[in-house]
């Protein structure tokens, strides 16, 4: 059996909300093999960028347990920790975030094989640049400026990028990696990602675009307020999408030649349901159970799984 | 329904004057729909503010924009008035900043109406509650405040504020931005609905060349202040003459089939 890059099992996320918990992730569980690629697919707030912090060891979970490159990242060692996140590339949803601001772009992309490598500053510098102009960051003027004043959004992100890549990661997370660029843009940062897959590296994706998870990642999950809904190869779950959720997504979704559908699904406050299925208050077809008991999620074809009384 | 010939715009900065918008000439028909699409920076928030006369003062325009036979471009504030909201109104690019915080849903609504049609305060509040149900809010919504919206929510109030005055032209600058997919589905099925029910002319701006071409008859391709091609979707996607929309068809086309391959 190959090993395992990432396994999250039972995964627990709860925020304080107020002078309530708010549960962000409930109970999840996927895992990922070395050198495979993992799309977490949902809409605002279901959790993907909560799942993918927790997978880095930058949130603790409330419970459930994250391994990550072998580790046990919520019981280990701070030394240990950082170590394994150092093997790690992370492009977070924030780029604004992600990189200091004070630092030149070219350092911005240099400090991490100075940091994690050992590398000098000379030889860092020169590996940064080719980083950059294959992440299209070429000018020099945005090379040698500011990250905080002379980037645009779409700028910063593949600036982000190279900074998560530069390294070579064991394993990439990318948190909707391609949201700030233009869409003739967006297929090039993909195939910069699929490079490194094709070097051996493992890659979690989060997005909400269904056609960008099959075009990206052999596997996707589909997320909602905070549980799976649906999980399987991405290909599959485009051509033929089984919960009502993701069959609503795709429909919505605009392509080329593909109209989208007029949503069918009911109106209401986005109400976050404690118990039951998450998705009753939107589904167009709940029934008396789906208030009662959440359903299982079961396996209805190899490798694809579902969870709704009605599949 | 518009004409708009020879517009340029320009932005005076410390680096002297930036064009944004180079020699636009642009009809949109009565009742039909157009999409304006573009990348970032092409100068589409421009164009609608130039119709709409909402330039900064920076801004210097050349050019004429009809709007039904009238020059906008030289309307004095008694015209100006008149023509906005009840002739033209816009949906703008985030409505969350469009709506005073202090103020409910309602009350501001019924402002707008009671200013432009002269209505009493108990009739347009009538008007007011008629407008949410429209756009596919509950009555009682007339009551809450902007933050007790979600984005989706907001987005719709925005579009029944902009149809307080029933005009016959409709502007939207990126209505759905930042919202969830099956919500922006939902609101541009909203704004398409209502347009052709009431034969009103619709004129959207996105980044989003697909969704442009899932809700308008005619899709106006923005790139670098200029309008590169006009035509309607099919065009679009099966012969598209300018190499900016070849290569944007292609690189959308890309990641659909490397998804989903035939
Ligand atoms: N007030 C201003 N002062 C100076 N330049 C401006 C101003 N407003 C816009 N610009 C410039 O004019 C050009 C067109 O801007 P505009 O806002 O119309 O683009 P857009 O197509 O709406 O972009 P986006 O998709 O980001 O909304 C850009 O280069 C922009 O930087
Ligand atoms: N630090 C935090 N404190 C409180 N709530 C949070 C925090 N981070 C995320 N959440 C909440 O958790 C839910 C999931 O958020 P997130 O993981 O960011 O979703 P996504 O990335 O899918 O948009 C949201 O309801 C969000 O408001
Ligand atoms: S379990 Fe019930 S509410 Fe949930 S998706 Fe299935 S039918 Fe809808
Ligand atoms: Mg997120
Ligand atoms: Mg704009």
């Amino acid at each position: 059996m190959r090993q395992n890059a990432l396994e999250v099992s039972e995964l627990w996320v709860s925020f304080e909300k107020g002078s309530k918990a708010f549960h962000a992730l409930r109970g999840i569980s996927f895992s990922l093999e070395k050198g495979q690629t993992l799309s977490l697919v949902g809409e605002s707030g279901s959790g993907k960028t909560t799942a993918t912090r927790a997978s880095l060891g930058l949130i603790a979970p409330t419970k459930g347990k994250v391994t990550l490159l072998g580790v046990d990242i919520n019981n280990c060692s701070k030394d240990k920790l950082i170590e394994t996140r150092r093997r790690c590339g992370y492009i977070s949803q924030n780029p604004y975030d992600s990189i200091p601001p004070t630092l030149t772009t070219l350092d911005a992309v240099a400090e991490p094989l100075v940091i994690c490598k050992g590398l000098n500053k000379k030889t860092a510098r020169e590996r940064a640049k080719e980083m950059l102009s294959v992440c299209g960051i070429v000018d020099e003027v945005v090379l040698n400026g500011r990250v905080k004043f002379s980037l645009s959004g779409g700028q910063k992100q593949r600036v982000a990028l190279a900074r998560a890549l530069v390294t070579d990661p064991e394993i990439i997370f990318a948190d909707e990696p391609t949201s700030m660029q233009d869409a003739s843009n967006r297929g090039d940062i993909l195939d910069i990602l699929q490079e490194y897959v094709k070097k051996g590296s493992s890659l979690v994706l989060t997005t909400h675009d269904l056609y960008l998870a099959a075009a990206a990642t052999e596997h996707s999950i589909i997320l909602f307020h905070g549980k799976i809904m649906e999980a399987g190869p991405s290909k599959e779950i485009l051509k033929k999408p089984l919960h009502f959720y993701t069959k609503a997504l795709l429909d919505a979704l605009p392509g080329l030649g593909k109209k989208i559908k007029k949503p069918s699904l009911k109106q209401g406050e986005p109400e976050y349901r404690l118990s039951g299925c998450p998705f009753l208050t939107r589904c167009p077809r709940g029934i008396d159970k789906c208030s009662k008991t959440c359903p299982p999620i079961k396996e209805v074809s190899p490798g694809h799984f579902v969870a709704c009384w009605l599949l | 329904m518009i004409h708009i010939q020879r517009l340029s715009v320009s932005y005076k900065t410390e680096r002297g004057q930036v064009p944004a918008l180079k020699n636009i000439n642009l009809s949109i028909p009565k009742g039909t729909a157009t999409a304006i699409v573009g990348e970032s920076g092409s100068g589409k928030s421009t164009l609608l503010h130039s119709i709409m006369r909402l330039l900064p003062p920076e801004a210097e325009l050349s050019g004429k924009i009809m709007f039904e036979g009238m020059d906008i471009t030289s309307m004095d504030d008694a015209a100006l008035r008149s023509f906005r909201w009840r002739k033209c109104s816009l949906v703008l690019q985030g409505a969350m900043s469009s709506f005073n915080p202090v103020l409910s849903i309602g009350k501001q609504i019924a402002e707008t109406v009671a200013y432009h049609l002269h209505l009493s305060s108990k009739g347009s509040y009538k008007r007011a509650e008629e407008l949410l149900e429209m756009v596919g809010l509950p009555t009682f919504f007339s009551k809450r405040f902007p933050h007790e919206l979600s984005g989706g929510q907001k987005q719709r109030a925005a579009i029944a504020m902009a149809l307080a005055c029933s005009p016959p032209c409709i502007l939207a600058d990126e209505p759905t931005t930042a919202l969830d997919v099956i919500t922006q589905a939902e609101i541009v099925w909203l704004l398409k609905e209502i347009t052709r029910k009431n034969n009103m002319t619709l004129c959207m701006v996105t980044h989003d060349l697909p969704l442009a071409l899932s809700v308008c008859d005619r899709v106006a391709v923005m790139h670098r202040g200029e309008i590169v091609e006009i035509q309607t979707p099919s065009g679009i996607l099966n012969n598209p003459t300018h190499p900016h929309t070849k290569k944007l068809v292609e690189s959308i086309r890309s990641i659909e089939e490397r998804g989903n391959p035939k």
